[in-house]
């Protein structure tokens, strides 16, 4: 008889206890609703994490069960930032300019209203008019469907390119990364219609609370990324379990011998490369409101190739290593980066972690590679294995 | 005009001016002017020493502009001085011989203002232009040149004769050239003048003819009678209906059009009891019901009454507008504007030529960094993300040279095999460290090398500081070959494209005609073959990689010269890089360089329709790229057959 789903994947219900378990700890320890160990700031970092973990899980689904490399899934994350940022920018200029023209004698004109938000949002760029692509950003439900919309778009219309022709490998891997640099060189032009290199930013105010504290707007961000993350490891779980499963990993082992059994690869690999690049734009759509500004150096290629290294680094092919890889690698990155690790005084030099830590991620990340190719998440398979 | 008149009148009464008088007696004639001279009075002063042809003349105008003139308080009497122990020494103007010192207090300085002096020194620029030592004279005609004066052109035209450096006469009388067609007052002369020009692509050339051909936009109710240059429709691209109707209102007295903003502020000065123009104030954030309000004021006469699109095509009915030239001269006008045609199709010409060695040299950088990729990538399938940082490393080595070596000729001579040697160590080492363990797994070479490349960079960074570090190339490098006003490359550009056919030279024949490259070409196609033939696979793999991080060190040094060396020198170069060889064709040299040649023939064929934005120019070029990749999935130059792998 056939197993149920979560018979077959007892990793699932795990991830998702340890998950409910964080939530619940982090609840009782934030300042909002609970005794306040943790602060805002550190709360705002752990649901940013939380999202950079969905997009890891995207990533490793991606590359790790389908064999895709793609360099790009970063930009597709970027832009699902962009789009909410869009709706937060014009809700908010919106607000201040109506209260600033409340004073005036003579109600304003729609018209005016309108000009006086674009020359708010768009002076720094020496424009004074909205682009064409924000001519939904009135609406919050318009450009939440372009949240999902664009990226999956993006994502359909480039694969179907690339799979048709059967560009495969590293040949992919550089012509997504080339993508993403499009992209980035793209917004990074004061024409491009998203403030060049300014970027969006205020996004940390979110339009209608503005009366709430930020430390429960970033509660409530919180919570919504860890729901965001459990409801996203559940749907690719149950992808990637089945018979769909199995074709996945088929073509990642050997393509041409799937091809040749008659299945539709450039189907298979399509579905799934837009599929992880929606919920990179999802992901990114909750990732910006925490960190409160987004701007094109975000999604430069080098950042989706750091997202290939967290999944790496936890080991790819399995989704929890995915997880536990970037949770550990960004932590650990913030708490390097942050000034938190004490230097080392070696006598002749010091070493501190502000100026080294790349060069220790990036020799322990060629070690990881070569020496331990199963990631962090190795440790968790025999775990995982007998469980089951 | 009047000016050359009279300074061609006099020139011609000269003998007699010569033994009218000297020189004091003729500044006597105008004492108060020179010793006070003021911008309005000093004029013809000017003409009249200048007329005079007095030999001591240029030197009376140096001293008068230095302000070295004194002025003996008693009589009004002009001296030079020259500083003694007891006061001033009085030197004679006219004989220059020196007279009796006395006390300093019975003399007066003449301090001529700013404005006196330009003058003086314009009328000093005749005597300048005949002048014996070389550099006073090509100084005379860079300030003739500097700015254009009707008033230069007879002395221009009178030194040109006597002119004895060939180079300085053609420029003589290129100015003389262009100072006939803007300000002659012949017009058959000046059509020569301007029809000489047909072969002057500089950009004073083309400025005198635009000048000559300035036009001015007006509005008349009949044609005028002037030099029209066109005639232009209201609403047009030359003009729109707005600007042409702000025409009519400065110039002739229509009246301003309303805008929304006028008609609010308008409104808001009305307001009266909730209300204004009879609309209720809470009504008023609708435009129709605002516009409805104001006119309602303007009935009023409170008030001006709002000018409708119908009252401007009205206006316009009535109106023409012209653009005539300032130029009255119809024939120079004519033949100005053909000339200018000409003109422009050779400059356009020109242009094309320049963007096309702009393409060229970009092309030989992208070769240049994209070769050893090359070879690493397409011979031996491997991706190297830490190619720039190799780049990097090559243009830091070549700066740590120049900071032991001053002499830069010997440091470059130094650093290119050096910095060979360095990269090459590091790509050996990379390939045994690293890479050797890698090779059926290319996905995760890739992630290892850029593992790599982040440590290497941030390495650099915590050793040379992340500011930028100079490169400096020897003076011989320094700039352009310059072949006429619009077509220039700068000479280390040529260089690099020097360079860069020398290593293809250099590849070609390494690949093609040494034992290295034998065995290279027979690893790549089949290595346990080649094994079994007794070549060691890991030897050459290794020589390969050291080989093509070699060429990365060395086009580090090469893209150092012209761009500042800072930790980021080589990942700004990756991607095109990658983009070159996939473009080119994987596993070929020749494809290389046709990938360089296309993306960089693009990319400045982009920038040229688009020139402010070279940002633009990438993402488009990316974007094609991607394109490109459908049809031609294998690149440019596809190896066939079994070489093709897979």
């Amino acid at each position: 008889m056939q197993k149920s789903f979560i018979a077959q994947n007892p990793s699932v219900l795990w991830f998702l206890a340890c998950l409910g378990v964080f939530t619940l700890g982090v609840t009782i320890l934030s300042e909002a609703t609970g005794t306040g160990v943790i602060s805002t700031s550190f709360v705002k970092t752990l649901g940013k994490v939380l999202c950079l973990c969905l997009v890891a899980i995207a990533m490793d689904v991606v590359w790790g069960y389908c064999g895709i490399l793609s360099l790009g899934h970063f930009a597709f994350f970027g832009i699902g930032g962009y789009a909410v940022g869009m709706w937060l920018m014009y809700a908010r200029t919106e607000a201040i300019v109506i209260e600033n023209l409340a004073s005036r004698t003579i109600p304003p004109t729609p018209v005016e209203v309108n000009e006086a938000i674009a020359t708010q949002i768009f002076g720094v760029v020496g424009s004074s008019d909205f682009p064409l692509i924000w001519a939904f950003s009135h609406s919050l439900t318009l450009q939440m469907l372009l949240v999902v919309l664009v990226p999956g778009l993006l994502a359909l219309v480039f694969g179907w390119l690339a799979f048709r022709a059967r560009v495969t490998g590293v040949y992919l891997s550089i012509l997504t990364q080339a993508m993403t640099l499009a992209l980035a060189l793209y917004l990074f032009q004061n024409d491009s219609g998203l403030r060049g290199n300014n970027g969006l930013s205020g996004l940390q105010n979110i339009p209608g609370f503005e009366a709430v504290p930020q430390s429960v707007i970033s509660m409530g961000f919180f919570w919504a990324s860890a729901l965001a993350l459990a409801l996203g490891y559940v749907m690719f779980a149950r992808v990637l379990s089945g018979k769909m499963g199995s074709v996945i990993r088929a073509i990642r082992d050997d393509e041409p011998r799937v091809r040749f059994l008659g299945y539709h690869v450039e189907s298979y690999k399509l579905f799934i490369f837009t599929l992880t690049a929606v919920v990179a734009g999802i992901a990114g759509a909750l990732y910006y409101p925490q960190a409160g500004i987004i701007n094109p150096a975000e999604i430069v290629p080098i950042a989706s190739i750091y997202l290939a290294v967290w999944v790496a680094i936890g080991g790819r092919g399995r989704l929890y290593g995915a997880v536990i890889g970037t949770a550990f690698v960004s932590l650990l990155s913030s708490w390097f980066t942050g000034g938190g690790a004490p230097a080392v005084d070696l006598g002749f030099y010091t070493i501190q972690w502000t100026e080294w830590w790349l060069v220790l991620l990036g020799t322990s990340f060629v070690a990881v590679t070569l020496f331990f190719p199963g990631g962090i998440g190795r440790v968790f398979d025999k775990f995982a294995r007998k469980s089951s | 005009m009047i000016r050359i008149l009279t300074f061609a009148l006099a020139l011609l009464c000269l003998p007699v001016a010569l033994f009218a008088q000297d020189l004091q007696s003729l500044l006597q004639t105008h004492q108060k002017v020179v010793a006070k001279p003021s911008r309005k009075s000093v004029g013809p002063v000017l003409d009249a020493l200048v007329n005079s042809g007095l030999p001591q003349v240029p030197g009376f105008l140096e001293q008068w502009q230095g302000k070295a003139l004194y002025v003996r308080k008693e009589d009004g009497v002009f001296f030079y001085t020259s500083k003694g122990s007891e006061g001033l020494t009085l030197i004679d103007i006219s004989s220059g011989e020196t007279s009796a010192t006395v006390d300093a207090k019975t003399m007066k300085q003449v301090k001529p203002n700013g404005g006196v002096r330009k003058a003086i020194g314009a009328a000093l620029v005749q005597f300048q232009l005949s002048d014996p030592n070389i550099e006073r004279r090509r100084k005379a005609v860079e300030s003739i040149s500097q700015k254009l004066d009707a008033s230069q052109i007879a002395p221009l035209k009178a030194s040109v004769a006597g002119e004895k450096d060939a180079a300085l006469k053609l420029r003589k009388e290129r100015l003389t050239g262009y100072l006939t067609a803007r300000f002659g007052t012949d017009s058959a002369a000046r059509v020569a003048a301007i029809e000489a020009l047909n072969n002057d692509l500089s950009v004073q050339g083309r400025a005198v003819l635009s000048q000559i051909l300035e036009a001015e936009l007006v509005a008349a109710e009949t044609v005028p009678d002037a030099n029209l240059a066109e005639v232009v429709t209201p609403g047009s691209s030359a003009l729109s209906r707005e600007a042409a109707y702000e025409i009519l209102v400065t110039k002739h007295g229509f009246p301003p059009r309303v805008s929304d903003n006028d008609i609010r502020l308008a409104l808001e000065a009305n307001v009266e009891g909730g209300k204004a123009g009879g609309v209720p104030v809470v009504q008023l954030d609708d435009l129709q019901k605002r516009e409805l309000a104001y006119d309602t004021l303007a009935a009023r006469g409170l008030v001006q009454t709002r000018v409708s699109d119908a009252d401007l095509d009205r206006a316009f009915g009535e109106w023409g507008f012209y653009q005539t030239y300032l130029e009255d001269d119809t024939a120079v006008t004519a033949a100005a504007r053909e000339v200018q045609k000409t003109i422009q199709t050779k400059v356009s010409l020109n242009q094309a030529a320049d963007l096309g060695l702009d393409a060229i040299s970009l092309a030989s950088i992208y070769f240049l960094a994209a070769v050893g990729l090359a070879i690493t990538f397409g011979v031996m399938g491997v991706i190297n993300m830490a190619h720039g940082e190799f780049i990097m490393l090559g243009a830091y080595t070549g700066y740590v040279v120049q900071q032991f070596i001053t002499n830069y000729t010997l440091s470059l001579v130094v650093a290119l095999p050096l910095a060979f040697a360095v990269t090459f160590a590091a790509g050996v080492a990379m390939e045994r460290l690293v890479i050797r363990w890698l090779y059926n797994r290319p996905l995760e070479t890739l992630l290892a090398t850029f593992g790599i490349s982040v440590a290497l960079q941030q390495l650099a960074k915590n050793i040379f500081g992340t500011q930028a570090r100079p490169l400096t190339s020897p003076g011989w490098l320094d700039g352009a070959w310059i072949i006429n006003d619009v077509v220039q490359i700068s000479y280390i550009r040529i260089a690099i494209f020097v360079l860069a056919l020398l290593f293809l030279g250099l590849l070609l024949f390494i690949l093609n005609k040494t034992r290295l490259g034998l065995e290279v070409r027979a690893v790549t196609q089949n290595p346990r073959m080649a094994a079994s033939m007794g070549i060691n696979p890991d030897k050459i793999k290794m020589m390969t990689f050291g080989l093509g991080s070699g060429i990365a060190g060395i086009a580090g040094v090469a893209i150092g010269l012209f761009a500042k060396v800072t930790s980021e020198i080589g990942s700004d170069y990756i991607v095109q890089s990658f983009m070159t060889v996939v473009v080119g064709g994987v596993g070929n040299v020749w494809g290389t360089l046709a990938g360089a040649t296309m993306i960089g023939v693009f990319q400045k064929g982009v920038e040229w329709m688009n020139p402010s934005n070279t940002l633009a120019a990438q993402t488009y070029m990316i974007l094609f790229i991607i394109l490109f990749i459908q049809f031609r999935p294998k690149g440019i130059i596809a190896l066939k057959g079994r070489a093709a792998g897979d």
